[in-house]
């Protein structure tokens, strides 16, 4: 397998666009990371365009508007790692050999149900019983709590440091800062979790240009390198299954650190799959940076803020930035692009080499995520 | 129709049945091969492969993992429901919703047992029910 670097990076804000179309949505990310790559379009290869919810042949639809056409065009559905796993498939390409130059692009257009929790699998046997992802999300909280102490004050502290990093990120979807206490009195979506516990709905898109690192330096003169690429399913249990300790993040997690020969103390920050508040306090543990149980004290002491050890969605991660499912993997992946060289002003973690996102999907009954992709990246 | 002959959809079809002094009970399945038992009931073993599978009723009581009280949820649903996944004694986990109980007195780890309940009703107004847990009351009844 060959190195892989990325080369351009694009993304539009994430918000709500229902008078547009999917594509209309898309386009102006891709032409931005196609220019940002310095790349003629007629030197890409391919085009991986993930998306969940947005119909067939989305990235054809996207791609027609900028003439972008003649190319195998591969659209990828996994929930809300479509675009995650896009990128995947983007990178197996290009390390294989296969292509030297491909583009990867997320994207979704939530605003079209009209708002309410995302529509599930209709069946699927628990969505059929009224399972929505908040509740899942909602029981881990309270068995976590019930398990390890921690408290709501402590989940709503999560709310409060993304929108504090989303207040600094023009392409977030709420650049507002929240207290503590207006998290906690905002209504109630599924107890413990409150509406500022919940990422919102809406649309948006990212992409990227990746090429063979040996080629990369013709359009970059700071590419970022991919140092390490993971996928994996949930696995189906139908028995008692610990909720409080993400599996198919802890395997990845360990499977990625190996392969990537670094540990989590090398990484220097992290976008990872915070969909609602107590998400992110179960990653911390799950991709090691701190230990079963520590979660709130990380946070507490500010080492996941920017400016702490290991800042954690500085973007203002799903909660603040938003998360139009399809569009997040490679949403994630350019914040650390631009991250990784230096060009995010305000939330800029200092100098930082190596960055890691992690991006589940779910919604399917007897796992604990049907899908993780976990990337490592370095400058 | 009246109302009093509409009759309820049963969401958990074959999947729950009532025994003779009229307790409900979950019916899932078992392979007769590896042993493995899963609900809701399924005609292929996702442990073997296997398709010896036959029915079996599961215990009536089991343990709260967790719960939550749901006030968001697609249109049909009765809100707010408390959504709970209960652990039956035969290595079993069930989703299933919580009724007839306060939020305020569930406890983690807490006996439930099984009730038939109804849930919420389709577009045309019909309701729908399913299967649910209720808090076991202690000292017997």
């Amino acid at each position: 397998m060959r190195d892989v670097a990325i080369v351009g990076a694009g993304m539009v804000p994430f918000g709500k666009y229902q008078e547009k179309t999917l594509a209309d949505i898309a386009w102006p990310a891709v032409k931005q990371a196609v220019e940002d790559a310095g790349i003629k379009k007629t030197d890409i290869e391919a085009t991986y365009c993930g998306t969940a919810l947005g119909g067939m042949m989305a990235g054809q639809r996207i791609l027609k508007k900028l003439g972008i056409t003649g190319l195998p065009i591969i659209n990828i559905e996994n929930a809300c790692s479509s675009s995650s796993t896009a990128f995947r498939e983007g990178w197996i390409s290009v390390a294989a050999g296969v292509y030297d130059a491909v583009l990867v692009i997320g994207v979704e257009k939530l605003t079209k149900f009209g708002g309410g929790t995302l529509p599930l699998e209709k069946e699927d046997w628990e969505v059929s019983h009224g399972l929505v992802m908040p509740a899942l999300y909602a029981m881990r909280a309270r068995r976590y709590m019930h398990e390890y102490g921690l408290t709501e004050n402590d989940i709503a502290d999560v709310s409060v440091k993304a929108r504090k990093h989303g207040v600094w990120n023009e392409d977030a979807q709420f650049r507002k800062e929240v207290t503590r206490e207006e998290v906690l009195a905002s209504r109630p979506v599924a107890d413990p979790l409150k509406l500022f516990h919940c990422c919102p709905s809406g649309d948006g898109a990212a992409a990227v240009v990746i090429c063979s690192a040996e080629k990369a330096k013709q359009y970059s003169a700071s590419p970022i390198k991919v140092i390490g690429s993971e996928i994996n399913s949930g696995k189906y249990m139908t028995g008692y299954r610990d909720m409080t300790s993400p599996e198919i993040t802890l395997r990845g997690a360990k499977q990625l650190y190996e392969e990537a020969g670094i540990g989590p103390e090398d990484v220097d920050l992290a976008e990872v799959h915070d969909a609602f508040a107590i998400a992110e306090l179960l990653y911390y543990e799950a991709l090691g940076f701190c230990a079963k149980g520590d979660a709130a004290k990380l946070l507490a002491d500010g080492e996941t803020s920017v400016g702490g050890k290991i800042p954690v969605n500085p973007s203002g991660g799903l909660l603040s930035k938003g998360h139009p499912i399809g569009s997040t993997g490679v949403a994630q992946i350019v914040e650390i692009v631009r991250q990784l060289r230096g060009q995010c002003g305000q939330r800029q973690v200092e100098g930082a080499k190596v960055g890691l996102t992690h991006c589940t999907g779910g919604g399917v009954s007897g796992f604990d995520h049907g899908v993780c992709s976990i990337h490592l990246f370095a400058r | 129709m009246s109302e009093e002959l509409q009759e309820a959809l049963n969401l958990a079809g074959d999947a729950v049945t009532r025994d003779a002094d009229g307790t409900v009970r979950l019916v899932g399945s078992e392979c007769g091969d590896c042993g493995k038992k899963a609900y809701p009931p399924s005609d292929v073993c996702p442990e073997c492969m296997s398709e010896n599978l036959s029915p079996i009723k599961l215990s009536t009581q089991g343990k709260l993992y967790s719960w939550s009280v749901v006030h968001a949820a697609p249109k049909g649903w009765t809100l707010p429901f408390i959504a709970a996944y209960v652990d039956l004694p035969e290595d079993v986990r069930v989703f299933a919703h919580i009724v007839d109980a306060d939020p305020d007195s569930l406890e983690i780890d807490m006996e439930v047992e099984t009730r038939m309940a109804t849930l919420g009703s389709d577009e045309s107004g019909a309701p729908f029910e399913s299967f649910a847990f209720t808090p076991v009351q202690k000292g017997g009844s």
